[in-house]
């Protein structure tokens, strides 16, 4: 079986002539269901930028990005909405949470995004957040929520309509670090459950612990 | 996507409240000034489009109906020596003054008819008919007249100056809503009994106006052409163009049509800038959950849809309050005398500007989410 997400001698290079700067260079790697990878590196050694190509956000100057065995670095840009849709879920350093939208509606609003059965989509969205142990909070808006509840708020938006790869960029950074383990525990804790790969850029040294496995990047290669 | 567009606008309560203002007030001015100039230019043409007369033949170089002078009545016989002639009728239009209850005088526009056949004869009366001014020196008057010359009894009389000297009329009948363009009160009284006054002010073999029905109204043109080339001392004109040249001349001569038309305009730019404002500061406030959303999956189309479907709520709902204050204002506005016209098509055709003008108002707004990149999002 094919690892859920692999990545091929990809590299991002920003600028032209003197300028140039390769900011993800030659990395390769691979994510396989039921395992959270962390990232870790220095500022500015490229962990967004790769983060942002296995996310099919960023197109990769060159290399390969395969998604559960599928080429997805080479498809047109007007595709990769529907590879994002299906395949992926984002945790975010900031939570970009809908502040006009309580807990439950911002996880229904990614329910119906991605074409979830319509039919007690309220329900489905309770579910998710009952994962994340927050439905007592499910009817506050963001503003009434700590930094923990939004975040867990994220994953289990991250969760709605069940893609098999979630990314995190920094998802503690903006969390105190009694939260923010509690967070990283819950996450590794769903990649086990849901069968997950879990991929998280972090500065936090308690990711090292939860992580099945550490790569650390240092001028957008990976050091052995 | 209807729904985060229909959660995001009625949560931001104050600023929805502000759009529907700027929408509300817009639609309101509009219609306002629209309906204003389409009454006024209704009261305008009253007379010519209530006469069932498919010619009108006026002096040479009339402006408009309020302004005809007198030309030889004889000439009524050429245009009934014309075959397509079915009838023609004199029609006199001349101006009084009417003594007042407090010794104070009132201009006045006198319309002199035909009783016998009512060309020419008020058409919406309240009290009395129009062929009571029949065989004397009897008048019909306009209830909104009231405003001026205080209450209308039918049966009073009313002295009248009409040249030099002063008559005794007494009022037979009143009309309902006929107004003239100048806001001065009708009187309208038989053309016979007109013409014996005119005897004395030198207009005896005089008239106004000469209007004529043809056999087929579709033989217009050429009949009008046929008068021109007889009557070179007389405007000739169809109803429609004398409709026409009455409405341009209030519209582009004096300058009110353009000051209507840039109220008008105005308002609905104002209208398109507040909903255009308060949406693009939505979009701003919202960019990174919008592109959250991109990251997610969304497509540019479903996000543009969500702020396109936000602007056309605002207008639906700011434009129907409009038309609701405009309904309840309308009566107290006509009672004061204002002259208004609405109908299905003005309040369709303003909702459709409306809306036009809130949907290119998100035109930024959409622009803005079409270069977001979703990479953004994970910028701290
Ligand atoms: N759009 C861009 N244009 C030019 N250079 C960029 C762009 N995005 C990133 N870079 C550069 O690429 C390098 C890697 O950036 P990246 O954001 O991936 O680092 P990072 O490891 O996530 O850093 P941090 O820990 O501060 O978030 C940096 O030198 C950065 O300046
Ligand atoms: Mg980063």
């Amino acid at each position: 079986m094919s690892p859920a997400l692999e990545v091929k001698e990809v590299s991002k290079i920003y600028g032209k002539g003197e300028n140039k700067v390769a900011a993800v260079d030659s990395v390769s790697l691979a994510l396989n269901q039921r395992e959270v990878l962390l990232i870790m590196g220095p500022s500015g050694s490229g962990k967004t930028t790769l983060l942002s190509m296995m996310g099919c956000i960023l197109r990769p100057t060159s290399g390969e990005v395969l998604i559960a065995g599928k080429l997805v670095s080479m498809l047109s840009e007007d595709k990769l909405p529907d590879i994002r849709k299906h395949y992926l879920g984002f945790v975010f350093q900031s939570f970009n949470l809908f502040p006009s939208l309580t807990a439950v509606e911002n996880v229904e609003l990614v329910l119906r995004l991605k074409g979830c059965n319509k039919e007690n989509l309220k329900a489905q969205a309770m579910g998710l957040l009952d994962r994340v142990g927050l439905v007592k909070r499910a009817h506050l808006y963001p503003m009434d929520l700590s930094g923990g509840e939004k975040q867990r708020t994220a994953f289990a938006r991250a969760l709605a309509g069940d893609p098999p790869l979630i990314l995190a960029d920094e998802p503690t950074a903006n969390l105190d670090s009694k939260t923010g383990r509690d967070v990283l525990m819950l996450l590794r804790a769903l990649a086990e459950e849901s069968a997950k790969a879990i991929a998280i850029v972090s500065h936090d040294p308690k990711a090292e612990e939860l992580a099945h496995r550490v790569v650390f990047l240092e001028d957008g290669r990976l050091k052995a | 996507m209807l729904w985060l567009a229909v959660k995001t606008l009625f949560h931001e309560k104050v600023r929805l409240i502000i759009t529907l203002i700027g929408i509300t007030i817009s639609t309101v001015l509009t219609l306002m000034e629209v309906s204003i100039y389409l009454g006024v230019m209704g009261d305008a043409t009253a007379v010519i489009r209530n006469t069932d007369a498919d010619i009108w033949i006026a002096s040479k170089n009339i402006q408009s109906f309020d302004f005809a002078l007198p030309f030889p009545e004889h000439r009524i016989n050429q245009v009934r020596a014309l075959p397509d002639v079915l009838w023609a009728q004199k029609l006199f239009l001349s101006w009084g003054f009417l003594k007042l209850a407090n010794g104070g005088r009132e201009q006045a526009q006198i319309i002199a008819y035909n009783p016998d056949n009512g060309i020419g004869a008020p058409w919406a009366m309240l009290e009395g008919s129009a062929s009571d001014v029949k065989g004397g020196r009897y008048i019909i008057m306009d209830k909104t007249s009231e405003q001026r010359l205080g209450k209308l009894n039918s049966g009073t009389l009313w002295e009248m100056t009409v040249g030099k000297d002063q008559y005794s009329f007494k009022l037979v009948g009143l009309s309902q809503g006929i107004k003239s363009f100048t806001t001065v009160p009708l009187v309208f009284m038989s053309y016979n009994q007109f013409k014996t006054l005119a005897q004395e002010i030198g207009w005896g073999d005089q008239t106004s106006f000469i209007v004529a029905k043809l056999s087929d109204p579709a033989k217009a043109d050429a009949v009008v052409k046929a008068l021109r080339a007889t009557l070179r001392d007389n405007d000739i004109f169809t109803r429609d163009e004398f409709i026409h040249k009455t409405v341009m001349y209030w519209t582009v001569q004096t300058g009110m049509g353009m000051a209507f038309f840039l109220t008008a305009i105005l308002a609905v730019l104002i209208g398109g800038a507040i909903v255009g404002q308060a949406i693009f500061a939505s979009t701003m406030e919202h960019l990174r959950e919008y592109g959250t959303l991109k990251a997610l999956g969304a497509k540019n189309s479903e996000i543009y849809f969500v702020i396109i479907s936000q602007a056309a709520i605002s207008a639906a709902i700011g434009y129907a309050i409009g038309v609701i204050v405009i309904l309840l204002t309308r009566g107290g506005m006509e009672q004061s005398g204002v002259s208004i016209y609405l109908s299905p098509i003005l309040f369709i055709t303003v909702f459709f500007i409306i809306l036009l003008v809130c949907l290119l108002s998100a035109y930024f707004s959409v622009r803005k989410v079409r270069m977001l990149d979703p990479v953004t999002v994970f910028k701290g």
